[in-house]
């Protein structure tokens, strides 16, 4: 192959790469606003745009359902908006389209916190109440609402773990990576937590890295009950990780004898919990966070900014009773545990 | 016997040895059964992998995007099977996904072999296509009702016994096939003519084409064939984990390089061996199943894995650096 044919080869090649590259820019535009109806009635109606992660999981689908709830019950129109694949960009430019079309809120939940700073704070500028979920610690939005404190939601794991254990006996815990935050604190929430109720239980292996991997959970899991024998139980942070174990329970034919506990959703975990392989899973309901974030919108949105403090009643369940951390960081108690009778109340 | 000392096998199997000696002074449970089939099972995908990766460097290039393969194949497969409430043969699943890998596969040596781009940058612009592809249009989220076929098969297990403390001790029917592929492999570069030419291609590839060898060809039944593999490892996959996760897999591409490389097999190609590639392997699944038993920390496990990854590619490098020497010295 001669120079001049080769480089031509290559300027096709990229040409063909650019078309493809835009074929899947067209392809990955946002999802339309569903157009709502119930426009009916009492009081200044508001039009509230959700922006999730990412549309077609089974998370932000469920997340939907309460975001529509919403909107049936108050009358105002509530709509949820998001990528199709994860990307901060993608994120940003939808907000961008949201704030010219003029929408009276926004609630985002952001893929990456850095990435959207800029543009909420325009949205901002401009008059659109932010409210933000899953960004602890955002700087540019109205509040920002966890569904939990993750030290407490780590203490209500161990409290599962431990009542499945009988109070006694070697557990190991795992995490999906030693730099997830979130996996880290409820790790350490629930070590605090046994260290302070549960005196008879010993931590043997603990923070094992996972990387979300469920081989890697299975895997480690099977090695510790190796090193330690009289291994009785297991905590795992990422939401593979408890399937991992609960696979070479069952696998090992275990059931009963160790106890697994962990964060996972039903759609994962249902068949351990049907086997007897997992205790206990917990887990946030999207859909009472998304209802939760409009619900705080409107409360903005009409002047009711001072109601938002420690102790108040949200209407939903789990935040009944807000924590508030530096005036605009809420948090609820909204974890849900899951076990073999109730797990078919969940289609996520 | 003098011979077998020269080979890299050699060495590598010394290590090993070592390194089960010193596992096995600090803890009792090393030399189980238990731990024998816990070993095995580790080593069932990655044993598929190691053999794709292995035929690619022998023929001189280097294929990061069997990860990707085996994803993409498994997750398409299980969705189309579970779409339609599949209920016959399991095989059908694995030829479907070893079918999707073989496609992708070819994908791959149409840009490697008739447009000759380099196989690493090749291999990593479609590893991150495929994936993408798969998240954006296919689906992200996993599948956990597998098609009752494949959750059927992922439950039957051969040797199972019931050990002194009551675990249930057993190897996935799996197995065989990773066995089986092995050994296709092994017969493969041993008796064929198409596995003397890998090794010509990746030996020297103008000299290859000289004595009547066909890069084309070779290279499109390499990749082709890879793909295949991967593909099938991907399936066998889901059904050890009774599950089929879109981000699965991914990313165990560089650790399975270094297994090979720490086998014997040179990054230049032309030099490598089944037999190297498994002691490579062995080498890896020992260091990450035992550090646990060794009681490491597990800050500590990040640091030994990473140092693994790091002695690996250091050999390769390495040895790229020694042939290059080797050339000048001949030119000069």
């Amino acid at each position: 192959m001669n120079r001049q044919r080769r480089s031509l080869t290559l300027v096709s090649l990229m040409l063909a790469v650019l078309l493809l590259l835009l074929s899947a820019c067209s392809g990955g535009e946002s999802t339309q606003p569903q157009d709502q109806t119930g426009q009916q009635a009492s009081g200044k109606k508001y039009k509230i745009a959700t922006v999730v992660k990412l549309t077609g999981v089974a998370w932000f689908d469920r997340m939907n359902e309460g975001i529509k709830r919403f909107g049936e019950e108050t009358g105002n129109e509530t709509f949820m908006q998001g990528p199709q694949k994860a990307d901060a960009a993608l994120q940003v430019q939808i907000i961008e389209d949201l704030i010219a079309q003029k929408v009276d809120a926004i609630t985002v939940v952001p893929f990456s916190a850095e990435a959207l700073e800029p543009v909420l704070k325009k949205a901002r500028e401009k008059g659109i109440v932010v409210i933000t979920h899953e960004a602890d610690g955002f700087e540019n939005t109205d509040f920002n609402i966890e569904a939990f404190d993750n030290l407490d939601y780590g203490a209500f794991l161990m409290d599962s773990l431990a009542k499945s254990m009988g109070e006694q006996g070697e557990y190991m815990t795992t995490v999906g990576s030693l730099t997830t935050k979130s996996h880290m604190q409820w790790e350490e929430g629930a070590y605090k937590r046994q260290q302070e109720k549960y005196p008879n239980m010993k931590a043997v292996a603990r923070k094992l890295e996972t990387n979300d991997d469920q081989k890697t959970a299975s895997e480690k899991f099977r090695e510790t009950l190796k090193a330690f024998p009289n291994l009785k139980g297991f905590q795992g942070a990422s939401g593979n990780d408890a399937a991992g174990a609960a696979l070479a329970v069952e696998e090992m034919g275990l059931q009963g004898k160790v106890s697994v506990v962990g964060t996972s959703v039903p759609s994962v975990s249902k068949q351990y919990l049907e086997s007897g392989a997992m205790s206990m899973i917990g887990f946030w309901d999207p859909a009472d966070a998304g209802y939760v974030m409009n619900k705080l919108a409107v409360m903005v949105l009409d002047g009711k900014k001072a109601d938002i403090k420690e102790g108040a009643n949200l209407g939903v369940k789990g935040y009944e009773s807000i924590k508030v951390v530096n005036d605009k960081y809420l948090f609820g108690s909204a974890w849900v545990g899951v076990g073999k009778d109730n797990m078919n109340d969940y289609n996520f | 016997m003098k011979k077998v000392m020269q080979t890299s096998e050699f060495y590598v199997a010394i290590v090993v040895l070592a390194l089960f000696l010193v596992i096995g002074s600090q803890s009792s449970a090393f030399f189980t059964i238990t731990n024998l089939f816990d070993l095995i099972r580790s080593g069932i995908v990655p044993g598929i992998f190691v053999m794709c990766a292995m035929l690619v460097i022998i023929s001189g290039g280097i294929d990061v995007s069997f990860p990707a393969i085996a994803t993409f194949s498994m997750f398409c497969s299980t969705k189309i099977l579970h779409s339609m409430h599949y209920d016959g043969p399991v095989l059908v699943a694995f030829l479907l996904s070893g079918l999707i890998g073989l496609c992708l596969g070819l994908i791959n040596a149409v840009f490697i072999s008739l447009f000759r781009l380099p196989t690493l940058i090749v291999t990593l612009g479609t590893s991150s296509m495929f994936s993408g592809f798969l998240l954006t249009f296919v689906g992200s989220s996993q599948i956990s009702d597998l098609p009752k076929p494949l959750l059927t098969f992922s439950k039957e297990q051969i040797f199972k016994f019931t050990n002194d403390s009551g675990i249930t001790v057993g190897l996935p029917v799996a197995v065989l096939v990773s066995l089986g592929v092995i050994v296709l492999v092994a017969l493969l570069l041993r008796y064929t003519m198409m596995g003397r030419g890998i090794y010509a291609l990746g030996g020297d590839a103008v000299s290859a084409q000289r004595i009547g060898f066909s890069p084309i060809r070779i290279q499109f039944f390499i990749y082709g064939f890879v793909g295949l593999m991967a593909g099938v490892a991907g399936m066998i996959h889901t059904t050890m984990m009774r599950n089929s996760n879109p981000v699965d897999l991914l990313g165990t591409e560089l650790l399975i390089i270094a297994a090979v490389v720490l086998g014997g097999t040179r990054i230049t190609g032309g030099h490598g061996t089944v037999l190297g590639s498994l002691l490579g392997l062995l080498l890896v699944i020992t260091i990450q199943n035992s550090l646990i038993l060794l009681g490491i920390p597990s800050y500590w496990q990040r640091f030994v894995i990473g140092a693994l990854i790091l002695i690996g590619t250091g050999v390769a490098a390495y040895q790229v650096k020694r042939s290059i020497m080797k050339r000048k010295s001949i030119v000069s």
